[in-house]
């Protein structure tokens, strides 16, 4: 059974036909071929696949698209503003925070939440990065990029 | 294009990666982001027995529905498919090849066939209606199993579950001699679990077949499309010309994409049968059930010491679980475990025996750190149980006993040769950290740190050795510089991107030799129709190694023939020309050429010198006229909870030497990566099956334990920096250096924890419970 699905998607309304079965992911990457969210697991647990639904992190292979029906949907594409890198997209370049890249994505949104919900530094990386797995880069380079981020932050009051 | 604040050198900066921002946008272009459209979906199916004869595969009612564009079985794989050759063998193994087709299975999950269908869901919908008649035969399932009176035999004709064995260093007889009259022998049985390389893109491919051209194009999630290619011209009875295999961005590889697998072979079967694209996205499950795994062995070992601590003798007999058949190098791992296990250490005496067993599992094969990270474990576990056992000191007893600086160029038993270095220098400093580092133990929780050193082959490997072992692989690299008309730099390379930074290293390299900014320099990698060829490709730590020693030198050339350019341009000496800026100027003559200017009347053949040599492109292959090694020095910091039998590490730091460093903060993504892949050894990760059923228990990450960021401490790479001598640029590789001594330091530095369960530590992962059964049984968890 298909039905009809609204979602705002970084600021710009869409609506795709999409069966009641189809994950949120599914649909903003093959529907809308807004690629940059991965699907790393389709289990809830790598994290890879991660947005913003009405501002809240969600795992979009989790979330069936009609459940997301009339949300506001914030996906990697909406980061950089411009061309530009945003300045957390900034540090984790700077710090090496990403190897193959195919997991950055969720990262970036899960972090782009913590800096909203005003989450310190240290918070972000027990309770938000804690949320999500990299194969690649030990993380190490993902808390540097934090701890450098929220600095910068800080020091811009 | 702009003139950029991006000048030289660059080899040796530590500078952001070049293709990072589109990663970081959601730009990234993995196997499931290229467009689609139109194209139809495969899902594959799988045994769900270990071990049986496959009767009859229904097809009726998934056919009857109307919608399976196609369903493929044994019958059409048989008469369809060649099987996949195979490039690594042991003595004795007979099997030569990979069938495509399966009439009997060996493993749960093997792949038998492909459903095809307009979607993704609707193709595992109709494969639920596929019903696969298989007569179960009875399975082994571990080496134990295996190798029991009267087991079950995976290949009856072969009468033994044994595949081959082979015997490397001094003879068993004299390994005996010596070890009857040592002073001191320690002897254990250490075992290194089977792992899933869990790269966080699983496997898939996009394969299109153009009727009108006869052409197959396949996009692959893989880390060697040149050997894809052969093998699926192979499999698929194609011409080489008639298959492209392109594989974009790779979202992690670790070895486990090094091959064609069958149901790759069945997706591009698909695609040519139907003449439409064809896709297929391999699932978690799948990934981590199906896809072919690492490790999975275990070893009787022993070390003789004289009376004064110094190594007389190294001896183990190594057993590798190879699964259901051996896949392209499934042997590789273990037999490299043999080759390897001396380590960086002088023995009189050393050899072992490896030994590779049929099971009703998964095939096992490379995975980062091939048999080098299993050889550190049983080495560095014998030596601290000897130094316990002796009560000397494990670090005077590692440095009594360590090549010298002054011993290198080096040859090892088995015939290894290391190069250059300073072993017992990266060991002392290591030595040094973990004294800065030691913390107190608490009533419940006790602390102890242990240092370690190991050696890493890289740049492997060059190409007569692999004849001399009739190894099928070649060992060169090849790279193709352009300057094009705009004066821009493309570097095409065999070597590809999985993660590793090569792409922006390879520009570093080119941009500092050839003297031009670093953005005008492009990096072309993946594509079979433009890329070099190239075997082994990014594995083995030697994309760097090997494509950058031969980017040296045809950058090299490449700079000579501009500065040829320029100066007929300039009318002025060559070697009076200099290049500032990409600016080609003749101080004397106050004259001054654009490096564009050059190129393009270059392209234009005005002023070159030689009729049958105009375009601005070099080639340069490079063969390793040897091995060269890199080596490090890991310490761990850990706590056991006495309690619970849950082990932290606390703190890690490492040593290490790759000899001249392109970029170091990739260096250091790479060791640090490496070192948390060593800790999921050490700690969580194991695929599990069941006894009876042959089942995967680890099915997902809930089960399949891979680190969090809460596992994996901060991480301190100190570098040195030795040049390799046989390597142009002095490149030494890193990709592996830093997963293989971790799992040794960790258990070591838990004995030195808890010296009461020292003697246990012989399998990894130390998980809490069998820390806590080790426990249980001393003073220490009573207390």
């Amino acid at each position: 059974m298909t039905r009809a699905v609204s979602l705002v998607v970084n600021g710009r309304p869409y609506t795709a036909e999409t069966e009641d079965r189809t994950p949120l992911c599914d649909v903003l990457r093959h529907r809308l071929r807004l690629t940059g969210t991965h699907v790393g697991c389709e289990q809830g647990v790598c994290g890879a696949c991660t947005v913003l639904v009405d501002g809240e992190p969600v795992r979009s292979c989790l979330m069936l698209a009609v459940q997301a029906d009339g949300c506001r949907i914030e996906t990697v594409e909406g980061l950089a503003t411009e061309g530009a890198l945003a300045p957390m997209q900034q540090a984790l370049m700077a710090e090496h925070g990403l190897q193959c890249g195919f997991c950055t994505p969720g990262v970036l949104m899960s972090l782009a939440y913590a800096e909203r919900a005003r989450l310190t530094a240290e918070e972000t990386v027990s309770e938000v990065l804690a949320g999500h797995l990299c194969r690649c880069t030990g993380y190490v380079g993902i808390r540097r990029a934090i701890e450098r981020h929220w600095k910068t932050e800080e020091a811009a009051g | 294009m702009s003139r950029t604040d991006h000048a030289g050198p660059f080899i040796g900066r530590s500078m952001p990666r070049i293709h990072d921002p589109r990663l970081l946008v959601g730009h990234g272009r993995f196997v499931d982001d290229i467009d689609d459209s139109g194209a139809l979906h495969a899902v594959v199916l799988r045994s769900p027995v270990p071990h049986g004869h496959i009767v009859a595969v229904d097809c009726a009612a998934a056919l009857a529905c109307g919608r399976a564009l196609l369903v493929l079985g044994p019958d059409d794989l048989e008469l369809l498919t060649d099987e996949l050759p195979t490039a690594w063998r042991i003595p004795g193994q007979r099997a030569r090849t990979v069938a495509v087709a399966a009439r009997t299975v060996r493993y749960v999950g093997q792949p038998v066939g492909l459903v095809v269908a307009s979607s993704r869901a609707e193709a595992e919908g109709l494969a639920e209606l596929v019903r696969i008649d298989i007569e179960p035969l009875p399975a082994v399932l571990g080496l134990d199993a295996a190798l029991a009176e009267g087991a079950p035999l995976l290949y009856p004709e072969d009468g033994t579950n044994v595949v081959g064995e082979i015997h490397f260093g001094d003879a068993p007889q004299e390994l005996e001699r010596v070890m009857a009259s040592a002073a001191h022998v320690v002897e254990r049985e250490l075992t290194i679990q089977r792992v899933c390389h869990s790269p966080m893109e699983p496997r898939g491919l996009l394969a299109e077949w153009i009727p009108a051209t006869r052409r197959l194009t396949v996009w692959s999630s893989t880390q060697s499309p040149h050997v894809v290619r052969q093998e699926l011209a192979t499999a698929l009875r194609l011409r080489v010309d008639q298959v492209r295999v392109v594989a974009p961005d790779i979202g992690g590889s670790f070895g486990g994409k090094v091959t064609t697998y069958a149901d790759e072979v069945m997706v591009c079967l698909a695609a040519v049968s139907l003449g439409r694209r064809v896709k297929w996205i391999e699932d978690r499950t799948e990934n981590l059930t199906a896809s072919y795994q690492g490790r999975g062995q275990r070893a009787r070992a022993r070390l003789a010491l004289d009376g004064s601590g110094r190594f007389l003798a190294l001896s183990a007999h190594i057993t590798g679980d190879l699964g259901a058949f051996p896949i392209q190098a499934g042997t590789g791992p273990f037999q490299v475990t043999g080759l390897a296990l001396e380590g960086p250490y002088r023995f009189e005496r050393a050899g072992a025996t490896v030994t590779a067993v049929h099971t009703n599992t998964v095939p096992t094969g490379a995975y980062r750190g091939y048999g080098m990270q299993e050889a550190a474990w049983i080495r560095e576990r014998l030596i601290e149980e000897a130094a316990r056992e002796t009560g000397r000191d494990p670090l005077e007893l590692r440095l009594l006993n360590l090549i010298q600086a002054e011993e290198l160029p080096y040859t090892t038993r088995t015939g290894l040769g290391y190069d250059s270095g300073d072993y017992p220098a990266a060991l002392r400093r290591a030595a040094a950290l973990a004294e800065e580092r030691a913390r107190p133990s608490g009533d419940s929780v006790r602390r102890g740190v242990a240092v370690t050193p190991s050696v890493e082959i890289t740049g492997f490997a060059p190409s007569a050795l692999l004849e001399m072992f009739q190894i099928d692989w070649s060992g060169w690299e090849s790279v193709r510089v352009r300057v094009s008309q705009d004066g821009t730099v493309t570097v095409f390379a065999g070597v590809i991107a999985i993660g590793q930074g090569i792409e922006t290293t390879l520009a570093q390299i080119v941009a500092d030799r050839l003297g031009v900014p670093i953005d005008w320099v492009a990096v072309e990698l993946g594509d079979t129709d433009t890329a070099p060829y190239s075997d082994l490709t990014s594995q083995a730590s030697r994309s760097l190694t090997l494509a950058g020693a031969a980017l040296m030198q045809a950058a090299d050339r490449m700079r000579e023939r501009m500065f040829e350019l320029a100066a007929y341009h300039l009318k002025a000496p060559r070697e009076e020309v200099v290049l500032e800026g990409a600016e080609f100027r003749w101080p004397a003559g106050r004259t001054s050429l654009a490096w564009q200017e050059v190129t393009s009347r270059g392209w234009k053949g005005w002023g070159r010198s030689e009729p049958g040599r105009i375009r601005l492109e070099e080639t340069a292959d490079f063969d390793p006229p040897a091995i060269t090694f890199s080596y490090s020095a890991h310490g761990a910091a850990v706590s056991v909870d006495l309690e619970t039998g849950e082990i932290a590490v606390e703190d890690y730091w490492t040593v290490n030497d790759s000899g001249v460093l392109v970029n170091p903060l990739i260096a250091e993504g790479q060791i640090i990566g490496g070192v948390a892949q060593g800790l999921g050894i050490a700690l969580t990760e194991e695929v599990v099956h069941d006894p009876v059923t042959g089942h995967s228990l680890t099915t997902g990450f809930t089960e399949y334990i891979l680190p969090a960021s809460a596992d994996v401490p901060p991480v301190t790479v100190e570098h040195r920096s030795t040049p390799s001598a046989v390597i142009p640029g002095g490149f030494k590789g890193l990709g592996e250096g830093g997963v293989i001594p971790g799992p040794a330091t960790v258990a070591n530095a838990v004995a030195a924890a808890v010296p009461d369960i020292a003697e246990c530590l012989t399998a990894t992962p130390l998980s809490p419970a069998r820390v806590w059964d080790a426990l249980s049984a001393t003073e220490a968890g009573r207390a």
